[in-house]
């Protein structure tokens, strides 16, 4: 199943709780530069890694919204943001296993996006063809090891 | 099916059976050679998208039994603390391989008499030294002369750039007092016999898309080939055959289509490296070898080594560019390579520094350890992980230990049914104490650096890069399966030219002295072709 078919075969409901609950893991930065990882579109490479497995999100999704009716009075995703971190860390401690596949595919997807490197100071492309450059070295930095004897021993 | 007789078989298209077909082609003999795995197309290399970093977890992985790959064997290594990573294709693991080449030193070959362990090895460096001088500038060797830690040698290229992180480690290096050196890399830094020069993509260990990196593909093979070596991919050789006069006379494959095949060859050469050489001898047990081929002396598949690496990672307050150069190239040092009494262990290590962590690196390293928080403190966080981290290892000396061993599992088998290996090996209290020393001693390194701080992990366990041991050399068939030349004591037409053919490991990377021992046994062939069976 490709990232767009995945995502797409999710419940309209549930890929905005997912986009919701990847701004939690990955808000967007305090000063702008970096967006969140539910408004980079990485809700799709999350749902493509996890395939067919996605299913398993629903119960989370659903207790999240519970846990926010409780909390807040709202979905989920009508939760402002600082209350929706509140109930995932709450609903987190509650189910150990929920977050931490999760957290892995996000983490993955997002620093893997051009925007996000090329924010981290990067060109935001793949290393080949272009490729880097290095050096020039100091070539001083080898004279005090020149001037040791020799280590190894005569066999 | 049977195919024409040829004068000469080698199963293992890697480093080692590269090497060899090259240097017998001369010959005129007529030489084929059966590989598992098929080419490499390094236009699909990770490096050429976005997505790379994450293709370490998939296709592109360490361990044969996740990667997924039809040509890949499972290996049975759950119960080891060291997990066995290699690589089945034209090239074998050198399609992976890091491409640090240092040679062995002098020492290496003299353990037994020098420190009283272990056993000499029946050759020495200097008649090595040509072979490996021979095989530095086929495979492009980058370099610097002039390193206190070795006998006087040449170095065909220039050395890959130190970068922000080698200056950086090298000063720290340079504070304590100790050795440090630009490595060894089998990495074309400029333009060498044809393969493009290095532009510093960072992830060797992934293919090299550049094909800057000496690869046995792009090295030896497209000499062996043009000089009339037939390549046949694709193809698992399930057993050794012996005809009635007790010589080897061919072997027993599969094809690409799962159909059985039969080579019959004067010659046959073994180069499947330290798991691969023993589980081939172990499934050809016959009447007269009801223990496995050539393996009178009981000595096939023990003696594995690993070398046990531990990591230490450094954090440090600026950005070291470390996504830039070849990760496992940079620096490494032989501080503490050879024996001192005034340590608690025997024989030494080298320490190899390698480059910073990439974006999703950091990321899920970061993750792991705890350091990097989901919710609104992650972007603090990750700025202080990303691009300020630089990585050494220490490549531990493993002694040879018996009860370490490859058998054959008694159930797991491969997609054609054949046995698969299964590794025992335990990590001996020498290599703990080292790991110790070693750990300690990258710490202060790193903190000389600058590093404010520091993280360990040793042994690690996905670092079984390099397979050693398990067919040794020797003069004496009692305690060795090949003499001194690769041939095997109990079968006089049967060569084994890998890893698995090492007395003992050293504490450095294998690959340049497995084809330094292939140039030299290619050559003792050759001199005693006339009367090579005698």
């Amino acid at each position: 199943m490709s990232g767009s078919s995945a995502h797409d075969a999710l419940p309209p409901s549930v890929r905005d709780s997912l986009d919701a609950l990847l701004d939690c893991l990955i808000p967007p930065s305090r000063d702008g530069r970096l967006p969140g990882a539910g408004a980079l579109g990485i809700g799709r490479y999350v749902a493509a890694r996890l395939g067919a497995s996605a299913a398993v999100l629903l119960p989370g999704f659903a207790a999240l919204d519970a846990r926010a009716r409780d909390r807040g009075g709202a979905k989920f995703v009508d939760l402002a943001p600082e209350r929706r971190s509140e109930v995932v860390a709450a609903y987190a401690s509650e189910d150990p296993g929920f977050l931490p596949g999760l957290i892995f595919h996000t983490y993955a997807g997002y620093y893997q996006e051009p925007a996000v490197q090329h924010a981290l100071g990067m060109e935001g492309r793949p290393p080949h063809p272009k490729g880097y450059t290095v050096g020039p070295d100091d070539p001083r930095l080898l004279d005090p090891v020149r001037a040791r004897p020799t280590l190894y021993r005569k066999a | 099916m049977a195919h024409e007789p040829v004068d000469v078989v080698i199963i293992g298209a890697g480093p080692a059976g590269a090497t060899i077909a090259w240097s017998l082609a001369d010959t005129r003999m007529k030489i084929v050679c059966l590989e598992q795995g098929d080419w490499m197309d390094p236009a699909g290399y990770p490096t050429t998208r976005m997505d790379w970093e994450m293709r370490r977890f998939g296709d592109f992985g360490l361990s044969p039994n996740s990667r997924g790959r039809e040509a890949d064997y499972p290996i049975h290594d759950a119960d080891s603390p060291i997990h066995v990573s290699n690589f089945n294709a034209v090239g074998g693991s050198s399609i992976l391989y890091a491409a640090h080449y240092p040679r062995f030193h002098p020492s290496d070959f003299r353990v037994k008499s020098l420190d009283g362990v272990a056993a000499d090895w029946p050759i020495d460096y200097a008649l090595l030294e040509p072979w490996y001088a021979q095989n530095d500038e086929i495979m492009g060797v980058a370099g610097l002369a002039g390193d206190p830690a070795y006998p006087p040698k040449s170095v065909p290229l220039p050395p890959v750039p130190l970068g922000k992180v080698g200056d950086t480690l090298a000063r720290g290096f340079n504070s304590l007092g100790w050795h440090w050196w630009p490595s060894d890399s089998a990495i074309a830094t400029r333009e060498h016999r044809g393969r493009a020069p290095c532009i510093q993509l960072g992830p060797c260990i992934m293919g090299c898309a550049q094909g800057a990196k000496g690869s046995a593909d792009v090295t030896y093979w497209p000499l062996a080939i043009r000089a009339g070596v037939e390549l046949r991919t694709r193809c698992r050789v399930r057993e050794i055959t012996l005809g009635p006069d007790g010589l080897a006379d061919g072997v027993i494959y599969y094809d690409a289509e799962g159909n059985e095949q039969r080579q019959q060859a004067g010659i046959v050469i073994l180069a499947c490296n330290g798991i691969g050489t023993p589980r081939l001898l172990l499934n050809s047990a016959s009447s007269a070898f009801p223990d496995g081929l050539a393996n009178r002396s009981g000595l096939v598949g023990r003696n594995l080594m690993f070398h046990p690496y531990g990591m230490v990672t450094g954090l440090f307050d600026d950005p070291l560019e470390g996504y830039k150069g070849p990760t496992g190239c940079c620096i490494l040092s032989q501080q503490f390579y050879e024996t001192d009494a005034e340590r608690d262990f025997v024989r030494g290590y080298s320490f190899e520094i390698l480059r910073g962590m990439t974006p999703v690196s950091t990321a899920l390293w970061g993750m792991s350890g705890g350091r990097l928080p989901w919710g609104t403190d992650h972007h603090a966080a990750y700025a202080k992980l990303f691009d300020r981290t630089a990585g050494m290892v220490m490549i531990c000396e493993d002694l040879p230990e018996p009860h370490n061993r490859v058998t054959l599992d008694p159930d797991l088998v491969d997609s054609n049914g054949i046995p698969a290996p299964r590794i025992a090996y335990t990590l001996s209290e020498n290599s703990r104490r080292m790991l110790d020393h070693g750990v300690a001693r990258a710490r202060e390194v790193l903190q000389s650096a600058g590093a404010r701080e520091t993280f360990a992990e040793a042994p690690l366990a996905p670092a079984g890069w390099h397979l050693m041991g398990t067919a040794r050399m020797g003069v004496d068939p009692e305690t060795s399966v090949v003499n001194e030349w690769g041939r095997c004591h109990d079968v006089r037409n049967l060569f084994i030219v890998d890893g698995s053919i090492f007395v003992t490991a050293a504490a450095v990377n294998p690959t340049n002295t497995i084809q330094a021992l292939s140039l030299y046994i290619g050559d003792r062939i050759k001199q005693n072709l006339s009367n090579l069976f005698d």
